[in-house]
């Protein structure tokens, strides 16, 4: 085979080949450092007032905060970039915590007296059942009926307010068996911690050599070795820095490790399966895509039950995380998902963005909450702080994209 | 003389980082003439145009312009300044406002205005007025979407008008248009040389060269190879001087031997899917060989797209005719049912139908066939991989590899593009819309060879095409359709120019 033969040893320096790098993943890599100086910004303020921001307990109780808007941000992700947008999925994640207590608090205890756990796993499927089954009804209208996105979220979302006062009555509801509030409240032992980090490690490696063994066996330009040891050692370390932090405190928080296989397993479904071709393929030319036998409904549709079960999950940790469900559970988290998936590098045209990317602008959205909380600043500036950073994030993109 | 030319380009060069787009480059242009520009893709006309119009500012390239004597200034991305220096660009997609008038679009961005409003009355009278100047044919008050292509050139035309331009550069304006409609745009373009106004026409069918221009350019590789009057000029001289190379041919001679029909078509009928009142096919039927090359001809509106689109199962409703593939019916009501029965379909527009163009040659190679490659759970990247290298090593797709995003590529690569991924399904039936549309001499030729080899490997194929020399150099058999209709299919000793226009336009 010629290509066999073609196989080129990489002549640029290692120093052009790093900047090549660099620049191609441009985006992703200002977003991470952008989130750098936010917890620089708050580490500096926070020491003038005496207090550390980057302690165990405060990265902890930071990474368990962008939990419930991480999952809603990474179906989002996949709604934005076929070129859709969900307005209903605050309420939808406030609803299934509110039905998620209900059950508790309610039902299962005349049903299945004396059996907190069977009662907790119950109420998780219920939870994510209702999500799934509101994606079922929201995408059918949108994908089959040919509503627009925009109005049946829209009119989802006044629903499902209703929906809440209905179940609550206004008041709030506990969920707090034992069981259920591990979800969002338990943590890992130290040493299953460190194990989840050995392996993941051991992953990122052994991913190196093989995408490398491909690369030889179709006669690609391999990057130089250096680097891919470098850019892997980093990633390593930032694994074990983490881990090393949280294990400080009291170990790796559950709905972390729920987050991190939820992502991992999103953008296998993003990169390495035919609905997730099928999606940006839609979003990047909807005609292109229907020509090529692309069935353009199905995958809408099963964009919406995915993000109706995302939002499932999101409630349930919602409701194990504050312990109860209330008439404002939920309330503007469409929006923290939105822009999180935004700041992540997803086009609002359609057809670009990543669920690495939504999952940082998740963690960039809890760092301002968390941030403004530790300097005490007044509630109002939350809201405030947050629309600021998204439109100056996009701002700067659209600078850098003209300068190019 | 400086008076003798309205335009002078002085040694011109434009760098990128890593090549030349223009190398010394030097025209002049005389005051009043309609000159040709042309050479492939990539021989810099689009870089020459776009630092004519402002988009590459004065400074940024070397060399000098003289424009009406004295040096032409560009300041910054200021397009707006061209068109007030009287330099106005028609370009090939057009860029007009669908939901507005015709009107609003000439005017769009200077309507006038008397007290903070605008004077509508002026505005269409304006209008009117430039339209019947110019003996455009189109009504100030039609709203644009509802225009064909040929009279929305025309809108595009009367824009650059109102603003008095003094050149207008017209780039590929045929490429969408009928035979009936380009000879409409030629009386209009000798209309404005009675004007006095500059033309600059730039195009890839030579033939409209001899038709219209005074003079012509022809850039190679950046650079200019000669301007000469029209009159000194052959088609074959052209080519060669495009090229570089003597091309004996501009049909490749293949092999072909058509055999026993596969594919039958017997009075096909089909509705507008926005609009159930208006049949768009009143009857088609042909039938189609393995091994061999169906032209379809016919003017723009006659249903050849819709006839394609309504086989392919992704234009309107079926109201009547069968469809026989090796002799079994078969009824088609997606594309993936098409694909299934062994049909691909290259669309017509490559860029809106064809590609997704932020996306990798890799993936839009595969898009249409991931099937092949992929169970429910994951796709099987290494198959996809080779199956793709193979295609784009098949069809000589120029790039530095398959990630490259097809946006990179020039128009002819993209083709191959569109080309490879309809092939990667290995049809027994490849319908070809246009597929040398915007595409250069050379990657046409590449093309024309591909489809030779396809048909002489048994592929049958048909190929819409606008360019009658090409239908009469590829086809075995030409099929005309007319108002929907098929009006008859000859047999290419018996066709030539004349005859399909006859039956193209109902005469015959």
């Amino acid at each position: 085979m010629a290509a066999s033969t073609e196989t080129k040893q990489p002549s640029t320096s290692l120093g052009a080949e790093l900047g090549q790098r660099v620049r191609a993943n441009l985006q992703t890599i200002t977003i991470v450092l952008a989130w750098v100086a936010i917890v620089a910004i708050f580490s500096i303020l926070a020491s003038l007032e005496g207090k550390v921001f980057l302690s165990p307990q405060n990265v902890s109780n930071l990474f368990r905060q962008m939990t419930v808007t991480s999952f809603l941000a990474m179906g989002m992700v996949f709604v934005i970039v076929t070129g859709n947008i969900d307005l209903s999925v605050g309420k939808l994640a406030g609803f299934v915590s509110v039905v998620a207590a209900y059950f508790q608090a309610t039902i299962w205890y005349k049903l299945i007296p004396d059996q907190p756990m069977i009662a907790a796993i119950l109420s998780v499927i219920v939870g994510l059942l209702v999500g799934t089954l509101a994606g079922v009804l929201q995408g059918s209208i949108i994908a089959y009926l040919r509503v627009p996105a925009f109005i049946v979220t829209l009119g989802g979302m006044f629903i499902l307010t209703g929906l809440i006062l209905l179940v609550t009555q206004g008041k709030t509801i506990p969920a707090n068996q034992p069981g259920f509030s591990y979800i969002a409240q338990g943590y890992l032992p130290a040493i299953v911690g460190w194990i989840l980090a050995a392996l993941i490690i051991l992953f990122l490696f052994w991913n190196m050599f093989r995408s490398r063994q491909r690369k030889r066996k179709y006669g690609f330009e391999l990057s130089s070795l250096t680097i891919d040891l470098i850019v892997n050692g980093v990633f390593s370390l930032v694994v074990i820095g983490f881990m090393y932090l949280v294990n400080q405190y009291q170990g790796l928080p559950f709905p972390v490790l729920l987050m991190f296989i939820t992502a991992g397993i999103m953008t296998y479904v993003a990169n390495n399966t035919r609905f997730g071709r099928y999606a940006y393929a839609i979003g990047g030319n909807r005609e292109a895509a229907r020509l090529s036998g692309i069935n353009i409904r199905r995958t809408i549709f099963l964009i919406f039950v995915l993000m109706g079960f995302l939002s499932g999950l999101a409630g349930v940790v919602l409701a194990s995380y504050v312990g109860y469900g209330t008439i404002a559970a939920g309330q503007g988290y469409e929006l923290d998902a939105i822009a999180a998936a935004i700041l992540g590098g997803t086009s609002t045209l359609g057809g670009v963005g990543t669920v690495f990317g939504a999952l940082i602008g998740s963690l960039i959205m809890a760092t301002l909450s968390n941030g403004l909380q530790i300097l005490d600043t007044p509630p109002a500036w939350q809201p405030i702080v947050k629309g600021i950073v998204l439109v100056l994030a996009v701002l700067i993109d659209v600078y850098f994209r003209k300068n190019r | 003389m400086s008076d003798e030319f309205i335009l002078d380009i002085r040694n011109v060069t434009k760098r990128f980082p890593g090549v030349t787009a223009l190398d010394d480059v030097s025209i002049q242009i005389r005051r009043g003439e309609i000159h040709g520009l042309c050479g492939e893709n990539g021989a810099g006309k689009s870089t020459l145009m776009k630092i004519l119009s402002g988009v590459y500012p004065y400074g940024t390239y070397d060399g000098a312009i003289l424009y009406e004597g004295r040096e032409l200034k560009l300041e910054n991305r200021s397009i707006r300044q061209a068109i007030e220096e009287g330099i106005a660009i028609v370009y090939q997609e057009l860029t007009l406002v669908p939901d507005l008038t015709v009107g609003e679009n000439v005017f769009l961005g200077k309507e006038p205005v008397e007290r903070g409003s605008i004077n509508w009355n002026r505005l269409y009278a304006d209008t009117r007025e430039i339209l019947a100047n110019y003996q455009l044919d189109v009504q100030p008050q039609a709203l644009v979407r509802h225009l064909g292509v040929g009279k929305m050139q025309m809108v595009e035309i009367a824009k650059a008008l109102s603003e008095n331009a003094k050149i207008l550069i017209l780039d590929e304006p045929t490429s969408a248009l009928s035979e009936a409609e380009i000879t409409k745009l030629m009386e209009i373009l000798q209309t404005l040389k009675s004007h006095g106004v500059t033309c600059i026409y730039i195009s890839h069918k030579l033939e409209e060269f001899f038709r219209i221009t005074d003079s012509v350019t022809v850039l190679r590789d950046g650079k200019t190879v000669t301007t000469q009057p029209t009159r000194d000029l052959t088609l074959e001289k052209l080519v060669h001087y495009m090229v570089g190379r003597e091309m004996t041919e501009r049909f490749p001679k293949g092999n072909r031997k058509p055999g026993e029909v596969i594919f039958e078509v017997e009075n096909l009928q089909a509705q507008d899917p926005n609009d159930a009142r208006h049949t768009v096919l009143n009857g088609v039927s042909f039938d189609l060989r393995r091994g061999e090359i169906l032209g379809i001809a016919g003017l723009m509106g006659s249903g050849r797209t819709e006839l394609v689109t309504t086989i392919f199962g992704e234009y309107g409703k079926v109201t009547g005719g069968t469809m026989r593939i090796e002799g079994r019916e078969i009824s088609v009501g997606n594309a993936r049912e098409a694909m299934r029965q062994g049909l691909s379909l290259v669309p017509e527009d490559r860029k809106g139908q064809g590609l997704v163009l932020i996306q990798s040659i890799l993936k839009n190679i595969s898009l249409a066939n991931l099937d092949q490659f992929a169970s429910l759970l994951s796709i099987d990247a290494d198959a996809e991989l080779k199956a793709s290298m193979g295609q784009a090593k098949n069809l000589a797709i120029k790039a530095p590899n398959l990630q490259v995003a097809t946006e990179t590529l020039s128009g002819g690569n993209q083709q191959k593009v569109v080309i490879a991924k309809w092939l990667l399904s290995h049809p027994k039936i490849l319908i070809m819309d246009d597929p040398t549309r915007g595409v250069d001499v050379g990657a046409k030729y590449e093309i024309y060879k591909l489809m030779n080899e396809l048909a002489e490997q048994g592929v049958a194929i048909v190929m819409i095409s606008s360019e009658l020399e090409e239908v009469l150099g590829m086809s075995d058999r030409v099929m005309v359709m007319h108002e929907g209709r098929s009006n008859g299919t000859l047999n290419i000793a018996d066709a030539s120019q004349e005859r399909i226009m006859q039956m193209a336009t109902g005469i015959a």
